[in-house]
């Protein structure tokens, strides 16, 4: 029903599915410098600041971030722990709102939406990858993905989606049958098969060894590729940082610094 | 360091709080219906051993036609009697002011001087009787409050014909009438039937009787045995009309007391088994959820020196205090719902002073039953956590392994959604959870059918008996049986619409060595008042040659029909005559034997004579009936359909509503209970995988349907299940009533199912949602985060 999209050309516009823009510039491949103004922008933040706790306890995990995004970048956000970058991927997700500053997605005002819409929002437009997979342990590969793809709006079907991950061979597999890298690689399948415009990953390596890492990081690439879904990585493995677009360093709650990387670097060519 | 392990213990269980209120709520059903049980046998055993004692209740009865005051000293005289009171004891008519119906009673003389020797009264208000008095009369309090008589007031009393007004000197209780009805009834009628005393020479004037009695009193010496005094006795008294002597084991208000202790003995045991067997379970659940949560702390206290003892015995105490408070709350629940069974009590059986006294042991008894059953509960589990290597229990747990449920592989599958998938899959996975949750709410649903199932039995009986069997509107006996000319006398009271005659004979009937001392009824083969209904609603006319007995009488005396039965005829000429058995009868209170009117008076060879008659009477001119039968001579007895009824209200039907409270209360804990726990469970144990549906796009609502389909599923399987086992309990507590007094029928309707799996689905639905409602506190971000 839903053909998995063809790679498009360079200068060749993607597939139009109605939503204007979003997948018609497709950037060309490993070439992107910094921050592309032609690109439309998907998230802009002002300011935006969370606070923890009151008193003396007060942490502030992000204190005062200014940031843009844009479609089909692969932003890779490097920090120590505690430095507040999960804490941003929260409130980029829409599971978490801010104490102060803004946060835009499109012209969706994500500080001040509400459950429903959020809910509406993460069901639409996001897709999330995290650390410890997540699959739902009763639901073969399969229903994982199809449990998504029930309720998104222009899905594509399971069996596509855990192809693009090569996971075919292990559709009807329960999680506990998996390895961890396949069930991350369901995972990624499970977030990519509602064609969502992000996908937020924390930490997709962090539990896995790095040939299966490898893995991984080539399935979201490719999907990055290939859809041309702006790709937020969250890690403290300052490795990565070469296949990004973008590389955002964060720490203290801050924005430390951004580079964009001259050159996407291969997955595979990765060592850690 | 164990006190700090103990603060741990405060501190886990503050967090698990509801739950642990869920389990301790259970326990204490149980509990609270064993304290009660147990306590309110030891009360009724304690107060009637107490009375019985002090108002020297006697331990052989007898009654007989006339024996002069005499024969007392041969009585005496018999080996292993002890003491001995003879007196009168008449049938009354009386007439109440502001009661349109005659009333009738029972008459008991008083010694002259001084107190009897057995069956002492206790005065409740008002004087005895003054020396000298004259036209004095005590009334049983039962009778006194139900028609609002007070010391003071006048009764008129029909004493052999004669109507004497009467100033009630005070009311008292006997012993031999705890339970106060009219002889042979299955329910008191306390407005229209009554025991009262007068002294003994008034009331043998006025029957002829003086320096005569008719019925005697004795108790035992402390070696004797009952049966040889009673046939001793017997062989004495037959010259006088003696109609059998028994033993306080066929005393009538003795045995209601007597059977209502066997009600509670039941109750102690059966009720707690199963209630603390649902409560086990739970604590089982709980624990096994904790130790799974707290693999690792287990891990950290062996690393650092603990032995398995010690944490067994930390976890142990999580149940223990669970015991602990279910403990409590049974207690507390015990004594109330004990003090109100007491009110209820207080209704039916007529003490001086009837307490709710705690039984001390049944606490004890609680505490130890219900920590054994926790204990029984959670042992493995926590001695299985306890023996991990610590290395090993560092770990988390291994992810939980699926697989397709058995639903699915018979092909379904494709027609079943996700969050039914997931629903299944997680209820395969924990079969014994999915169980013992399955087992409460059946357990819910089976306990509320016993009460519904004990009302609609009850309103079988009745009317079956007062619609079916017994289709007069009033009955009236004599004082002694009459001729024809009592006969015309009926027809002729005004609104008279039919009257069947009857007549009644105290006698014994015997088959091989079983014999039954009961009262044959003689009823005229044209008749449509009493009918007699065989075993498929088939009627019989009362047989000319034979006798047609109460299936239960026929059982007691293993006859079977064909076979001839030895008549004792205990009154007039006391002949005896073999009869065959030509029918049984399907009626379901007393022993009854019938057959025709003019059979039963060629046996009795006194000619043709009634004992009393029933009527059919113009609604409208009822008043007028009942005010005409009081100037009826020499009328014993009138029985008024009617206010049967109204008293079986009052009475019957309000004990039941308290029991089905009490019932409704249980069933919505257990119910409430199971389905908390199960919610809490599921909620916690698979927070991270909800918060995951939610992160990934599902809204709230798509969330909860995911653990609600698990708890209809469980829902749809426990229905079936609590009708199975209320129908079980139902037809075990039910046809447990199968007395020679009342013979209750197993009805089960399709309303008291309905109404149980409604009860049941409202405590659920009201528990599940409460539990839901914590979706919205589920932490979306923890989703994130490593598992715990």
């Amino acid at each position: 029903m839903h053909p998995v999209r063809r790679p498009p050309l360079d200068g060749e516009d993607s597939v139009n599915d109605g939503r204007p823009g979003l997948y018609r510039r497709m950037h060309p491949v490993h070439e992107s410098a910094g921050a592309d103004p032609a690109r439309p922008q998907v998230f802009r933040a002002r300011g935006l600041t969370k606070v923890y706790g009151s008193g003396e306890a007060e942490v502030h995990a992000l204190a005062g971030v200014d940031l843009e995004l844009h479609a089909g970048e692969l932003i890779v956000l490097l920090g120590p722990s505690g430095s507040g970058k999960t804490t941003l991927l929260n409130q980029l997700g829409g599971l978490d709102g801010p104490t102060a500053g803004e946060l835009w997605y499109r012209d969706i005002d994500l500080t001040h939406a509400d459950e429903a819409a959020l809910t509406h929002y993460r069901r639409d437009s996001v897709g999330f990858i995290f650390q410890f997979y997540n699959l739902i342990p009763s639901l073969t590969a399969r229903e994982n993905v199809a449990l998504i793809t029930e309720i998104a709006r222009d899905p594509m079907t399971p069996e596509a989606a855990l192809d693009m991950v090569g996971l075919s061979p292990r559709i009807d597999h329960f999680p506990a049958q998996l390895s961890g890298g396949e069930q991350q690689r369901v995972a990624i399948a499970r977030a990519i098969a509602k064609r969502p415009e992000v996908l937020l990953c924390d930490e997709p390596t962090g539990a896995l060894d790095v040939r299966t890492g490898i893995v991984v990081l080539e399935a979201i690439e490719r999907v990055n590729r290939e859809l041309g879904t702006l790709t937020v990585i969250i890690t403290h493995n300052a490795v990565m940082a070469d296949m990004a677009d973008r590389v955002i360093h964060f720490s203290d709650g801050r924005v430390q610094r951004i580079h964009a990387n001259a050159r996407r670097a291969r997955p595979d060519s990765l060592h850690w | 360091m164990l006190a700090q392990l103990d603060r741990k213990l405060w501190r886990d269980l503050s967090r698990m709080k509801g739950q642990a209120l869920a389990v301790a709520l259970v326990m204490a059903c149980g509990l609270a219906m064993l304290i009660m049980a147990r306590s309110l046998i030891y009360s009724l055993e304690s107060t009637s051993d107490a009375y019985y004692r002090a108002h020297r209740f006697a331990e052989v009865f007898a009654q007989l036609k006339r024996a002069p005051l005499g024969l007392l000293d041969r009585v005496r005289a018999i080996p292993g009697v002890a003491l001995v009171q003879g007196g009168l004891s008449v049938q009354v008519t009386l007439d109440i002011p502001g009661l349109d119906e005659p009333a009738s009673g029972n008459v008991r003389s008083l010694p002259e001087d001084g107190e009897p020797e057995l069956n002492r009264l206790f005065l409740r208000r008002g004087q005895w009787f003054r020396p000298g008095g004259k036209r004095e009369v005590l009334v049983s309090e039962a009778f006194a409050e139900a028609n609002r008589l007070e010391p003071g007031d006048s009764i008129a009393l029909l004493l052999n014909g004669r109507r004497q007004t009467f100033r009630i000197a005070g009311i008292v209780l006997s012993p031999e009438f705890i339970f106060e009805s009219r002889p042979g009834a299955a329910l008191p009628d306390n407005r229209s039937y009554g025991i009262f005393w007068l002294p003994y020479e008034e009331l043998a004037h006025a029957f002829d009787l003086y320096g005569a009695f008719n019925s005697l009193a004795l108790t035992l010496a402390a070696d004797a045995s009952e049966r040889a005094v009673i046939a001793a006795l017997d062989s004495l008294l037959e010259p006088y009309g003696g109609r059998g002597a028994h033993g306080r084991a066929d005393h009538p208000s003795h045995i209601r007391v007597r059977d209502e202790i066997g009600v509670l003995r039941t109750l102690s045991v059966a009720f707690p088994v199963v209630f603390l067997s649902v409560a086990a379970f739970m604590v089982n659940a709980v624990l096994a959820r904790l130790l799974n949560l707290q693999r690792e702390q287990i891990a950290i206290l062996k690393a650092f020196g603990f032995g398995n003892r010690q944490i067994v015995a930390h976890y142990l105490k999580f149940a223990l205090v669970m015991v602990a408070a279910g403990t409590v709350f049974g207690a507390v629940g015990g004594n109330l719902l004990g003090r109100q069974l007491v009110v209820m009590y207080r209704m039916w059986f007529r003490f001086p002073d009837l307490h709710f006294i705690p039984d001390r042991s049944a606490f004890v008894l609680a505490l130890a039953v219900s920590a054994f059953a926790a204990v029984a509960g959670v042992f493995s589990a926590v001695r299985r956590a306890a023996q991990l290597p610590p290395a090993e229990a560092m770990r988390p747990e291994p992810p939980a392994r699926y697989r397709p449920a058995v639903l699915e592989r018979t092909g379904i599958a494709r027609f079943l959604s996700h969050s039914f998938r997931i629903a299944v899959r997680n209820l395969e996975r924990r079969p014994m959870q999915a169980l013992f949750t399955v087992a409460g709410l059946a357990l819910a649903t089976g306990i509320m059918i016993v009460p519904n199932c004990f009302r609609d039995s009850v309103a079988v009986v009745l009317g079956f008996q007062w619609d079916v069997t017994q289709r007069q509107d009033i009955s009236v006996g004599l004082i002694e049986p009459q001729d024809r000319r009592a006969r015309d006398a009926f027809a002729h009271l005004p609104g008279v619409q039919t009257v069947e005659p009857f007549r009644n004979a105290v006698a014994r009937l015997r088959f091989g060595h079983r014999s039954r001392q009961i009262a044959l009824q003689g009823l005229t083969r044209t008749g449509d008042h009493t009918r007699i209904i065989a075993p498929g609603t088939r009627e019989i006319a009362p047989p000319e040659h034979g006798v047609v007995l109460s299936q239960k009488l026929a059982e007691v005396l293993g006859a079977r029909i064909g076979d001839r039965l030895r008549i004792e005829v205990l009154e007039g000429r006391r002949l005896s005559a073999d009869v065959p058995l030509v029918g049984v009868a399907d009626d379901m209170a007393g022993l009854n034997a019938y057959l025709s009117l003019t059979a039963l008076n060629r046996l009795l060879g006194e000619g043709d004579l009634v004992s009393g008659a029933s009527f059919t009477v113009d609604p409208d001119r009822r008043t007028d009936f009942l005010r005409a039968l009081k100037t009826v001579p020499r009328v014993g007895w009138v029985a008024i359909k009617e206010s049967l009824r109204q008293n079986f209200e009052q009475t019957t039907a309000a004990s039941i509503n308290l029991i089905q409270t009490i019932y409704l209360t249980f069933a919505t804990v257990v119910a409430f209970g199971v389905v908390y726990n199960n919610a809490r469970i599921s909620l916690a144990e698979r927070s991270r995988e909800l918060a995951t549906l939610r992160v990934i796009g599902f809204s709230q609502r798509e969330v909860a349907a995911v653990l609600v389909t698990e708890l209809v599923i469980l829902a749809l399987l426990a229905v079936p299940c609590g009708l199975l086992l209320g129908t079980g309990f139902a037809t075990a507590i039910v046809t447990q009533v199968n007395t020679e007094t009342v013979r209750l029928p197993l009805v089960l309707t399709a309303h008291n199912y309905a109404f149980a799996v409604l009860v049941v689905a409202i405590a659920s639905t009201i528990s599940g949602f409460l539990v839901l409602r914590r979706l919205n506190q589920l932490n979306l971000v923890s989703a994130l985060r490593a598992p715990e």
